[in-house]
């Protein structure tokens, strides 16, 4: 590994998957013995940390406080893999190396970050030091859904841009521009995951054809709407605990296809 | 006796099995009809009391729709037994039959029946075991359907093609199966048919991107200035990159 990669995960609209998405990923590619590190910045709304375990009692320094220049990446860290829960699959994380840059939930400090804004170069800085200071293959990046200054930002930094869209219209168009955007910024790869997908057999290569041809990009996979992912996804990383299911397999094409590119 | 009138008796199915000397009793003990065109066999509605052998002739199985207007239901010609279940229940016709031409038919009234049963245990056993059978075989498919009622509810229709060699099987044994089966089929291969299209109008709605919109929305976006400043701040931080990688490889 001569490079780490800057992975940002985002989706036009709420309510797709993306946080869910981006925990099971960096946890695939952690299991494949990468070193990762997973930083939310969803400032507005963070959610990630929950899916990794941590809870609000046991959150110490945040993205916040770094961008505030109180705390180093590297305090900020939150080894995942030494925090095993009792979740189910998760003890499969416990010889990875898995590390998770939370964002303040204090409502106070979301004001005060938004209110000032965030800096493009502090926060490259962030991405930057988090890859230094852990020794990092890949960062993870989850960012609040839309296309609103921080997650232009993100999507500037990156060098892989996984977009995760739902089949449905209001999603596609919103995904045609977030995509269009990125190539704007000259994001090197742009890959695309279809999430709560209700394809079925000879449907499921159409739709991805008819996508990849719509945002020229190459779908990496086709994630089936699922009663078991929504009914578990908010408290345990489903591609851990349930590996064999559908949801599982076409994440870990994701995963897999994350981890072949160059 | 007539041969041919014991080589159709035996035939129909809940005398099935039986030996022929005992069949011969049956026969004997019956009522031979001869009908003319027109003539009713049984009036829907009405208390069964015996089962007809249609000898010779072609009769209509008939009801009436909500109008009053008669609807055949079916067709019975030689070798065929209507209204068996009146050997054993008095249950009112589910339906009436009229002979289409002239026929003959042989008629043998429950009584009749019951009292052969009274005098031949040989004959009663046979009765039972033949029923047992086919109450077995009805269970099995009602543990079926309810099998597949519930793959239905899961959207797999996939048994399908799997039982279909079923239907075959239940025809030559039972004909309400195979009718049942059927029409079980049929209603599934529709409702697959018309979740099936209602998913590809789903996945076509899908890919209505309005590219006029599109355009517009990206010069919205891409318009800023503070857009323009970070394009330019990204340009160098990927410059920046691709420096320190290959000042790090070399």
């Amino acid at each position: 590994m001569s490079v780490a990669k800057i992975v940002s995960v985002h989706s036009f609209r709420g309510g797709t998957g993306k946080s869910n998405t981006t925990a099971n990923l960096a946890a695939q590619v952690a299991l494949a013995g990468k070193r990762v590190g997973v930083v939310d910045t969803d400032i507005q709304s963070p959610g990630i940390h929950v899916l990794f375990g941590l809870d609000e009692a046991k959150m110490g320094k945040t993205l916040n406080d770094f961008m505030h220049g109180k705390a180093s990446m590297k305090e900020v860290a939150f080894p995942v893999h030494e925090h095993v829960s009792a979740a189910p699959g998760f003890e499969k994380l416990k010889n990875a190396k898995l590390w998770l840059f939370p964002s303040s939930i204090n409502g106070r400090e979301i004001s005060q970050i938004l209110k000032e804004g965030v800096d493009f170069n502090k926060l490259n800085e962030a991405l930057q030091n988090a890859i230094s200071e852990m020794n990092l293959d890949y960062l993870f990046v989850d960012t609040h859904p839309g296309l609103n200054e921080e997650t232009l930002l993100s999507i500037a930094t990156s060098d892989v841009l996984v977009l995760i869209l739902r089949p449905d219209d209001q999603d596609m168009q919103g995904t045609a521009v977030t995509a269009d955007v990125a190539r704007s910024l000259d994001v090197p790869h742009l890959v695309l995951m279809i999430n709560k997908s209700l394809a079925i057999g000879g449907e499921i290569q159409i739709l991805k054809e008819n996508t990849e041809k719509q945002f020229n990009a190459p779908v990496a996979g086709l994630l089936p709407l699922s009663f078991d992912v929504a009914r578990n996804a908010s408290r345990e990383l489903f591609s851990l605990s349930q590996p064999d299911h559908e949801w599982s397999k076409e994440l870990r094409k994701v995963a897999q296809f994350v981890l072949s590119l160059e | 006796m007539n041969r041919n009138l014991i080589e159709q008796i035996k035939k129909i199915d809940i005398f099935n099995g039986l030996s022929d000397e005992a069949l011969m009793e049956i026969t004997q003990q019956g009522t031979l009809r001869i009908l003319k065109a027109g003539d009713a066999l049984m009036k829907k509605g009405e208390t069964g009391n015996s089962l007809f052998l249609i000898h010779s002739g072609l009769v209509k199985i008939i009801t009436e729709d909500s109008k009053g207007d008669e609807v055949i239901l079916n067709k019975c010609g030689a070798g065929e037994a209507i209204g068996e279940m009146a050997l054993l229940d008095s249950s009112p016709r589910s339906a009436g039959a009229v002979a289409l031409e002239d026929c003959e038919a042989l008629e043998i009234s429950r009584e009749t029946f019951q009292k052969i049963l009274d005098a031949r245990p040989d004959v009663s056993l046979q009765i039972i075991r033949k029923y047992s059978h086919r109450l077995r075989f009805a269970t099995t498919y009602i543990e079926r359907a309810i099998d597949w009622a519930q793959k239905i509810a899961e959207g797999d229709y996939s048994f399908i093609e799997q039982s279909q060699p079923l239907l075959n099987e239940a025809g030559s044994d039972n004909a309400k199966a195979a009718q049942l089966l059927s029409a079980f089929f049929t209603m599934v291969n529709k409702v697959k048919a018309r979740e099936e299209d209602l998913r590809k109008e789903v996945a076509k709605l899908s890919f209505e991107i309005d590219q006029e919109r599109r355009k517009k929305d990206f010069e919205e976006i891409t318009g800023t200035e503070f857009y323009s400043n970070l394009k330019e701040q990204a340009k160098t931080l990927r410059m920046k990159r691709a420096q320190q990688n290959k000042s790090e490889e070399s």
